[in-house]
């Protein structure tokens, strides 16, 4: 029997504590008898029965009975956070927040940084050949490890490595394009080629209709839509397929639907229609991606493959490489030999991991992302401190409550619980709210990087990771928060408790230590964020005020086409001669020229190059960046020329060709000498041009806001030594770009009104995107560092007005004693500034380490900026200062006589 | 106060426990015992359907727990003694109503045969 009532007792422990408490005796006592009597008729069925019934009670009733506690304590719960509904109001929007912002961040980073390509068939088993960080193209030769690839070089790739089930290639970039249905308006789609094994190696069917297979490796102008599109545009009709549209001059038919939520293989772009790689001709007309001439190459492709079962990354590296270097060799064939073969020959293929596709964006963001993440996490951190202390002080408002049930029999476990219990049910609102905040708040996180990067596009989705990420963030707010007030405030001896009551006094030594502990950890928190924000906003000063080396304002760039319009050199340099012409003729116009590059369009150019009287260091000392440029180009930018001349109208193609250099182009060729007259040559591929220096122009910010100013040299458009590009025009205007635009438009419309215009932009608005970036991470980091501080604050004041209150007869002791309410003043002070000493070291040290890793963002101002890390401190110690200036300055004023009779 | 309404229909074991409770006082055993006796063995109240029941009929008012037994010669004072309340009492008869109404209504389709 002993045994069996043991047992039983065991049982009753899966009851809640109140429940055993009350009734566990009585059930004891009752399955006692039951089983004695049982016995007594020697049932042996009987007794079985009686244990099959206990074992089933434990299994449904105790926990219907863990329920109604729950219930109970959620009742008691909501009806405390109703009396108290401005403490509730507080915490709750507070959660709200920090939950928001960072469930928005996580699911952002989470998208960017982490996430699979969505519905594609097992993405851990694709691999990406090319550069996934990379969008674009390159044409001529390359050295070294290889960011896109040729279409020949896929093909090869395709039809040789059998490491992979299958392989296949996309345009890496996303392009907008213009297209009609029917006969109606044009407008805009954005959309990729892709080669016919695209869908298949992604493992992806058609919603309706069918996709590419690999015998759509022709030039077939068929088409497939997007999910989104197909609803967006056609309302889900069915009768899309067969439906044709005009794009350039080729008619293309519809021929299906990709499935919901497929995006292809980038990620963070959502394109809108995917049409066959033998289309390039005629989707870009004039030109040939497809076939390449020794020794160019035009590399585009970013170049997917799917591993077989059993085979390693490491596996199918070597086999692709093997295969690819087959393929140079017999690309450039026995014509260039040596050391330039060698040259030739330099280059390699890396395998990357393809699950999460390719993305332009998420090397671009990942330092920004990373800093914002952790920044959210920081800041609800704040926010928990500060609602511990907030619970605290209430708590100690609630002492006599908790003191009256212990002593009621009420066991300390049981009002944890249900104090915790009150943290979960405030952060369970604080997180549905901030699921909200959330959506919202991604919302303008991701505008904000679309500022930088117009094609980027992501929409939140509350996936199972983002919701399991909110979830846990919430139960560890509510558990941080919660847990050490709850605790505190039920540790007490309940005699002492009501009788301390009864004297007027309220909270322990302990609960005002944890209390000035928790300020501390919020100052210290606190100081990296106000930190991290100044440095961001001054970097963005900096870069928005950054010395370009010219006027960065009245400076109108317009690119046009003039390949699509099929100008071949000889036209070409006729018309831009005429353009210009006429655009100096437009009122409000100061000057103008043109540049092949443009100016922060992104693109690069550089040439391998000998320079006369200069022995080369080594294969990486033989090139270098340059621009195909207009006359007076110098001149229109506001470029000084510091030695010699500029570009002229004479330097045309029949004058001797002529170069101007930069400084710094100076400077690493010619170190000392004096340049003018010294030759450079340059090299494409074989074709080698030799320029005469006329000129060196001080150095200027033409590509990129960051960095060292490259050498570069610069050569009249019309002694081209490579292919050229399309041209940028640079108007320089009188104040007031706009009606100049809309006159430029019109001018190019009157020489040839069949002339694409690719752009016209100011060059404010030309920068603006490279700043987005700064701009977005810099504001949110002040937004940030706004609400730490105003948290930090809230936090002082709460403790020092508690702490306070506790001290009132202390304090009217030593007015009465005749101390001066400034004395008392600068006594409360002296003693907070302890803590707050303590916090804001604390505070240096974190936000010394945590400047480190954004140190890669900052512009013109060092991680460790003396000058950022004074400010900040000064602000959060003045806050602090009136934080605590306000409870110390109402002690001072205390009427000692009525303080005295309260206590 | 006024009293609250009770739940209808009432869950069996509570309708049994209150039907134990309505001729005496009884403790928990007596009630397991009794409902047992009454429905010739086919209703067993285990000892957590028996407390859960009680502790939640506590809670509504249907019963009360005596402060000390009510037989003086008991000599177990661990012995918990329950006892109906008016409240419960109303309750049951209220339930009884109900289950006599829905009798009558399946007499008058002729489901089952009239009295």
């Amino acid at each position: 029997m002993p045994c069996a009532k043991a047992i039983y007792r065991a049982l009753l422990l899966c009851y809640p504590a109140a429940f055993r408490h009350e009734y566990g005796d009585q059930m004891l006592l009752m399955f006692a008898e039951q089983m004695g009597e049982a016995r007594r008729r020697d049932g042996r069925f009987e007794q079985a029965a009686l244990w099959l019934h206990a074992a089933f009670d434990a299994l449904t009733i105790a926990p219907k009975e863990h329920g109604h506690v729950i219930l109970q304590d959620l009742r008691y719960a909501l009806r405390t956070m109703a009396a108290h509904s401005g403490f509730a109001a507080v915490a709750i929007l507070s959660l709200a927040l920090g939950i928001g912002a960072n469930t928005a961040i996580f699911s952002l980073w989470n998208g960017v940084l982490r996430s699979p390509l969505p519905a594609v068939y097992k993405p851990e088993q694709l691999v990406i050949l090319s550069n996934p960080d990379e969008s674009g193209m390159w044409s001529g030769t390359w050295n070294g490890l290889r960011n896109f690839l040729t279409y020949s070089e896929f093909e090869q790739l395709r039809d040789h490595a059998d490491s992979f089930s299958s392989v296949m290639a996309a345009q890496s970039s996303l392009t907008n394009w213009q297209v009609r249905f029917d006969s109606g308006e044009w407008e805009e789609a954005r959309g990729r080629l892709v080669s016919g094994g695209f869908f298949q190696a992604l493992g992806v069917g058609p919603a309706i209709g069918r996709t590419f297979t690999s015998a759509d490796d022709t030039a077939t102008p068929i088409a497939v839509i997007s999910y989104d599109y197909w609803q967006r545009r056609f309302g889900g009709s069915p009768a899309v397929l067969g439906k044709a549209f005009t794009l350039r001059k080729t008619i293309f038919t519809i021929i299906g639907v990709a499935p919901h939520g497929f995006i292809g293989e980038t990620s963070g772009q959502q394109p809108d229609v995917w049409l066959p790689l033998r289309m390039q001709p005629n989707v870009f007309p004039g030109r040939d991606w497809l076939h390449d001439a020794p020794p160019a190459k035009t590399m585009w492709l970013h170049v997917f493959g799917r591993l077989k079962p059993g085979v390693s990354p490491a596996q199918a590296e070597a086999q692709s490489n093997a295969i690819f270097k087959a393929g140079l060799e017999s690309f450039y064939g026995a014509g260039a030999s040596g050391e330039r073969r060698h040259e030739l020959l330099d280059q390699r293929l890396k395998i990357h991991p393809g699950a999460g596709g390719a993305s332009a964006t998420r090397h671009d963001f990942s330092t920004s992302l990373n800093a914002l993440l952790a920044a959210v996490a920081v800041l609800l951190l704040i926010a928990c401190a500060n609602l511990a202390n907030l619970l605290m002080a209430r708590g100690a408002v609630r002492r006599p409550e908790m003191a009256l049930r212990l002593s009621l029999g009420a066991s300390r476990g049981r009002l944890i619980r249900q104090l915790v219990t009150e943290s979960l049910a405030l952060a369970a609102i604080g997180g549905l709210a901030g699921l909200g905040a959330a959506y919202f708040l991604h919302g303008a996180l991701v505008r904000m990087m679309a500022e930088s990067d117009p094609r980027f596009q992501m929409s939140f989705a509350l996936d199972p990771e983002v919701l399991a990420f909110a979830v846990a963030t919430t139960l560890a707010a509510a558990l941080l928060f919660g847990v050490l007030p709850a605790w505190q405030v039920t540790n007490t001896d309940a005699g002492a408790s009501l009788k301390e009551q009864s004297r007027g006094a309220r909270g322990s030594h302990a609960q005002i230590r944890w209390g000035r502990f928790l300020v501390c950890l919020q100052l210290a928190l606190s100081l990296p964020l106000l930190v991290g924000a100044g440095l961001l906003a001054r970097t963005l000063y900096n870069l928005q005020r950054a010395d370009l080396g010219f006027p960065a304002e009245h400076l109108l760039l317009v690119r046009i086409d003039t390949r699509e319009a099929g100008y071949d050199t000889a036209r070409r340099d006729n018309l831009l001669r005429d353009l210009l012409g006429e655009f100096k003729q437009i009122p409000g116009v100061r000057a103008a020229s043109f540049s092949h590059l443009g100016l922060f369009s992104g693109g690069e150019s550089g040439l391998g190059i000998e320079v006369e009287g200069y022995t080369a260091k080594g294969a990486n000392d033989r090139d270098s960046a340059l621009d195909l440029v207009g006359p007076s180009y110098f001149a229109t930018l506001g470029v000084p020329i510091v030695l010699g001349r500029e570009i002229l109208e004479s330097d045309d193609a029949a004058g001797p060709k002529v170069s101007v250099i930069n400084e710094a182009f100076a400077q690493r060729f010619f170190a000392g000498r004096n340049p003018i007259g010294m030759r450079i040559t340059s090299s494409n591929n074989d074709r080698r041009t030799t320029y005469q220096i006329v000129g060196v122009a001080k150095n200027a910010r033409t590509q990129t806001l960051r960095g060292n100013i490259e050498p570069r040299f610069f050569v009249p458009a019309e002694q081209p030594p490579l292919h050229e590009n399309n041209p940028t025009f640079l108007i320089r205007t009188t104040p007031g770009t706009a009606s100049v635009r809309t006159a430029v438009r019109r001018s190019i419309q009157q020489v040839d009104a069949a002339l694409p215009i690719l752009s016209a932009r100011s060059i404010e608005e030309q920068i603006a995107p490279l700043l987005a970036q700064d701009r977005t991470t810099a504001q949110f980091a002040v937004v940030f560092g706004c609400v730490a501080l105003t948290l930090a604050a809230v936090g002082l004041y709460g403790v020092l007005s508690y702490g306070i209150a506790r001290r009132t007869g202390e304090i009217a002791v030593r007015i009465a004693l005749g101390a001066h309410p400034r004395r008392v003043i600068a006594m409360i002070l002296g003693e907070t500034m302890g803590l707050v000493a303590a916090g804001l070291a604390l505070g240096a040290g974190l936000a010394y380490a945590a400047s480190i890793p954004i140190g890669s963002r900052l512009y013109g101002v060092a991680p460790q900026d003396p000058l950022t890390l004074a400010l900040a401190t000064g602000l959060l110690l003045l806050v602090a200062l009136i934080a605590a200036y306000l409870p110390a300055h109402r002690a001072s004023r205390l009427d000692p006589m009525i303080a005295l009779r309260q206590e | 106060m006024p009293d609250p309404k009770p739940e209808s229909p009432l869950p069996v074991a509570v309708f049994h426990i209150l039907i134990a409770l309505a001729d005496r006082d009884r403790h928990g055993y007596s009630i397991m015992q009794d409902v047992a006796a009454r429905t010739e063995g086919r209703v067993q109240l285990s000892a957590g359907t028996l407390y859960s029941s009680i502790r939640r009929m506590l809670e509504q008012g249907l019963i009360e727990e005596l402060a000390e037994s009510p037989d003086p010669s008991s000599t177990d004072e661990r012995r918990r003694y329950y006892r109906l309340t008016r409240f419960g009492r109303r309750a049951a008869v209220a339930e009884v109503a109900r289950l006599n109404s829905l009798l009558q209504q399946a007499r008058a389709t002729g489901l089952v045969p009239g009295a």
